[in-house]
């Protein structure tokens, strides 16, 4: 069986959204950091049980509030990839807030939720923060190592089905 | 042993090492004499170093003379014109010509059948429509055609069905992208409930016609006119008749589409 989803990554500035699809999609990473503006979309097909699932993915512009993020361009989707920057507070101090907002905005659609650049930092003392937060974080990923890249991918494809 | 053997032993003792060394250096100058004299052995050693500069040459052009070459144009554009308008003018010229001649002709052939049935349909055709029948006749000549139509579902921009004259780049990946577009442009100049309808580009335009939960795209060459868009809507508005939004039958969908790109 064939199916196609698609996927909006979710998050503010630089948190490493594009870096983590350009790992997905494209295995390379860049050092360089390049805006966003507007939309960038790449595919890739994965198997998903029995099904071939093509992941149409959107990357867009980050966003300091994701709530402001424009309606049009997540309409239809079937799963969000929210992601954080660990080094950066202020890009998951409102995670919770942002997570409701994709629940309720878009309840038929699934959310992973990511820690990107988690080899810039020591994970166990992190987990430790974020359950002080009240944070429930789904991957610790590094789109510069290739760390937990393809399950964060493979997780989200196989919720979708 | 005598003094002046002892002597001799002493000296064969002390200088062997310095005459094997002189001799070793010999060998080497006669060995580089030789390369350098014999032109096969000199291009064996001095080849690949040639190669390696130019090559870093080559590609050091872009970046080295991109720039001096980009200044000597500005700074000599009359030159420039003044050499190249001659040739460019005639060749421009000529085309013109042609293409007018060939314009020409049609036109006369067109005219030249005023009572045929084509002429009096056409007449017809130009009081239902209400559209011109010089714009019909240059819509005749125009060689208007749909190279590819595409059927996207609104807001997740995923492809439904889309059928091409020629192979085209990926269809998903277009999809997407002429969501986001049209999604960018509604946003941004949003008044009361309008929708993106064309998008040209050079010599092509994207027909887009909007539906309730999909829109087609419909990438016309050749310049889209009045008259075309209106059947092409008319079209459009038949193939969307058959699809049932809560059980959308792709195989039948893309055979409608077939038919519809073939008689365009």
């Amino acid at each position: 069986m064939n199916s196609s989803k698609k996927v909006v990554l979710v998050g503010h500035f630089g948190v490493g959204k594009s870096s983590l699809m350009r790992r997905f999609v494209q295995n390379t990473f860049s050092d360089n950091y390049i805006v966003t503006i507007g939309v960038h979309i790449l595919k890739k097909e994965i198997k998903v049980e029995k099904t071939n699932l093509t992941l149409i993915i959107w990357d867009i512009e980050g966003k300091d509030d994701i709530t402001t993020i424009r309606s049009s361009y997540l309409l239809g989707t079937s799963g969000f990839v929210y992601v954080i920057d660990p080094t950066r507070p202020q890009t998951y101090d409102r995670f919770n807030e942002g997570l409701e907002f994709l629940k309720t905005t878009y309840p038929k659609a699934q959310i992973v939720a990511v820690a990107n650049k988690s080899d810039l930092i020591n994970v166990d003392e992190f987990k430790t923060l974020l359950e002080s937060k009240n944070i429930a974080i789904d991957f610790f990923a590094s789109a510069k190592e290739g760390i937990e890249i393809e399950n964060l991918f493979q997780t989200i494809g196989a919720k979708m089905i | 042993m005598t003094d002046s053997e002892k002597f001799i032993k002493l000296k064969e003792l002390l200088l062997n090492e310095d005459r094997d060394f002189a001799q070793n250096i010999l060998q080497k100058l006669d060995s580089l004499e030789d390369t350098v004299n014999t032109h096969e052995k000199l291009s064996e050693k001095v080849n690949p170093i040639i190669d390696k500069k130019l090559d870093t040459f080559v590609e050091g052009i872009p970046d080295k003379l991109g720039p001096v070459i980009a200044e000597a144009l500005i700074k000599s554009q009359d030159k420039v014109v003044e050499a190249l308008f001659p040739i460019m003018g005639k060749m421009i010229k000529k085309y013109i010509q042609q293409e007018m001649k060939i314009l020409s002709d049609k036109i006369n052939n067109q005219l030249q059948n005023t009572f045929s049935l084509k002429a009096i349909k056409r007449k017809f055709k130009s009081i239902f429509s209400g559209v011109s029948e010089n714009e019909i006749i240059l819509s005749e000549l125009n060689n208007i055609k749909a190279e590819q139509v595409f059927l996207i579902e609104k807001g997740s921009g995923l492809i439904i069905a889309s059928v091409s004259k020629e192979e085209s780049v990926d269809e998903d990946m277009i999809a997407g992208m002429l969501t986001a577009i049209k999604s960018f442009v509604e946003d941004a100049f949003k008044k009361d409930e309008q929708s993106l309808e064309l998008i040209q580009y050079e010599l092509f335009d994207i027909h887009i016609q909007n539906f309730t939960t999909y829109y087609f795209a419909v990438v016309i060459s050749g310049g889209l006119d009045a008259a075309f868009k209106n059947k092409l809507e008319d079209k459009l508005f038949n193939i969307a008749s058959n699809i049932k939004t809560d059980s959308i039958d792709k195989e039948q969908i893309i055979i409608k589409l077939k038919q519809f790109i073939e008689n365009e």
